[in-house]
């Protein structure tokens, strides 16, 4: 054989070796990156992830997609919520448990009424009519209070009634809070509009005291990632308030 | 051909080319087995994963979990917490997870019945926690009420005496207008009784007149209840045949002599408020919570035919069918 058959058989053999060194170092520098992203999203508190940029944009690429296949649905493709089965809008901020990333984490691990031993579950709006704790007048009334509070048109000697029944009778204030603006810690809604959950007409309100209300969000514990679960909690912070804003919120 | 011109060409076998392909796909194979047996859930045997801030005996307590405990246990944000107050929380979930495995270890809910009941209120509440989330319709109610009408009513209230005449003492050495000759049947004095009380006589005086006793079946704290009793606890308190009588009378009224093994009874009722029937609109508080557990009950019972059917149950002799 000769000396030039020979060096170009060697020529390949390194070639075909260093092609091979080079996808193995380019596949272990991938995997390396993608766990380390990975460890880096888990572990980093989710307030420091939203000051960072980078690893930011790095969990709305993962959330984003996750948000349109699991959540968008009842949610909405803007956040908007869905009034007819009470999701809350929480592009215009109706964050029931607060939008402490840790909080919507939480939320999403396990969910509220979900069924899951550790969902939010301390409490719901009973039916109040319904259970004989106020009659009907006294939620008509409790209704005008509301449309008083929210600024809207009411009658104003029912509203005096209804604000008596807001106080004492129905214990509204009890979660509703005195002001009316909801408490994060329950997981209450504000009733001083513009946003509701399931509506501020004096109709659709009256059907809450009346029959009461049962929210639910399922537990994404054992379907989605622990990485999964917190991209998808900074998207959706992120992409209702400002990255630096004062984050509200806390407790389960 | 050299072994090394064949080693290259592909069309040509190669002892070499074999053994070095042989021996790459059984470390690759190797390496793939060994990252699946040491990372999978459950069998990592050292560090704790990203999604972890401890490994207890191999059980993770989530991050997730621990932000939420501290922020509970503090009441701040997570990142207003202090190291001291997060070192506290996870000393406290870990002695937590420590106490819960050695619950396990040692079978605990196998014979603390604390830990078995709240245990089995747990899995009935997780299994019925859909049901119970779901609010019925209007409709749905209207049609459960109208299917169990009878089930909704006012409670009955009695105001009675079950008075009895007894052997030996009935009638014995009593005189007066109406008592039967002294040794008369208990059955023969208490028919005078009746027919005393109901030419007006008063019932004390009755009693005394012709030595009724009191049957002793509504005492209260030592004495007879003369006040108003709920006809459910009548009916509990009372065999059918005093129950079905006193039923049956109106206020004021006197029922026939029951004879009983204690001698013969006299229900005399003082004032009897009827059950009366109540609308859907009455009743929709017990509707609502009946419907409520209907529902409940129906979801436990298909979980308990579940886990029935798959369970091993071998039953001792006298029990098997």
């Amino acid at each position: 054989m000769s000396r030039a058959v020979q060096n170009v058989r060697g020529g390949r053999r390194i070639a075909i070796g260093l092609a091979l060194c080079a996808a193995l170092v380019m596949g272990a520098a991938w995997w390396a990156h993608h766990v380390g992203t990975y460890a880096r999203l888990v572990r980093t508190e989710p307030h420091q992830i939203l000051r960072d940029p980078d690893l930011l944009a790095t969990a709305q690429h993962i959330g984003k997609p996750l948000y349109e296949r699991h959540c968008a649905s009842c949610h909405g493709a803007a956040l908007q919520g869905d009034r007819r089965r009470g999701v809350p809008n929480l592009a215009a901020g109706a964050w029931l448990y607060g939008n402490n990333p840790v909080d919507v984490e939480y939320t999403i691990y396990y969910g509220i009424r979900s069924g899951h031993p550790k969902a939010r579950n301390l409490t719901d709006m009973p039916a109040l009519v319904r259970t004989g704790q106020i009659t009907p007048q006294d939620a008509r009334d409790a209704v005008e209070y509301l449309q008083r509070i929210a600024g809207k048109p009411n009658d104003d000697a029912a509203a005096v009634r209804g604000r008596s029944i807001y106080e004492d009778k129905g214990n509204c204030h009890d979660c509703h809070a005195h002001d009316a603006r909801g408490v994060v810690d329950y997981g209450t809604p504000a009733l001083t509009g513009p946003v509701y959950q399931y509506g501020g007409d004096r109709e659709t309100l009256y059907q809450t005291i009346l029959n009461g209300r049962h929210g639910e969000c399922p537990a994404w514990v054992n379907r989605l990632s622990p990485l999964q679960i917190r991209a998808l909690a900074l998207f959706l912070v992120a992409a209702t308030q400002h990255p630096n804003a004062q984050l509200k919120g806390r407790g389960p | 051909m050299t072994e090394d011109d064949a080693y290259f060409d592909l069309s040509k076998p190669s002892v070499r080319r074999s053994m070095i392909l042989m021996a790459s796909g059984a470390l690759i194979g190797l390496v793939i087995a060994g990252y699946g047996l040491f990372t999978a859930k459950g069998t990592r045997s050292s560090g704790v994963p990203p999604e972890a801030v401890a490994m207890v005996n191999g059980r993770p307590i989530l991050r997730s979990d621990f932000m939420t405990q501290t922020q509970a246990q503090f009441t701040l944000p997570f990142d207003q917490t202090t190291a001291d107050q997060r070192r506290k929380t996870l000393e406290d979930m870990i002695n937590e997870e420590l106490m819960m495995q050695r619950g396990l270890e040692i079978d605990l809910p196998s014979y603390d019945p604390e830990v078995r009941n709240a245990l089995v209120a747990g899995v009935e509440l997780e299994v019925s926690a859909d049901a119970l989330a779901q609010q019925p319709m209007q409709q749905e109610l209207q049609q459960y009420y109208d299917t169990h009408k009878d089930r909704y009513s006012s409670e009955g209230i009695m105001q009675l005496r079950d008075l009895v005449a007894r052997a030996g003492v009935a009638g014995a050495g009593v005189a007066g207008p109406g008592v039967g000759p002294a040794g008369a049947s208990p059955h023969a004095v208490a028919l005078a009784a009746a027919a005393a009380l109901r030419r007006g006589l008063a019932l004390q005086a009755v009693i005394t007149q012709y030595g009724l006793a009191d049957s002793g079946r509504f005492m209260d704290a030592g004495h007879v209840d003369l006040g108003d009793i709920f006809q459910f606890a009548v009916r509990a308190k009372l065999d059918d045949a005093l129950y079905n009588a006193a039923l049956r009378l109106g206020d004021g009224e006197v029922s026939e002599p029951i004879d009983e093994h204690d001698g013969a009874h006299l229900i005399v009722m003082i004032r009897h408020q009827i059950p009366v029937a109540q609308s859907f609109e009455q009743a929709q508080n017990k509707v609502f919570a009946d419907f409520k557990k209907e529902v409940q009950n129906k979801v436990l019972q298909a979980n308990l035919q579940y886990l029935r059917g798959r369970a091993d149950i071998t039953l001792s002799n006298e029990f098997r069918p």
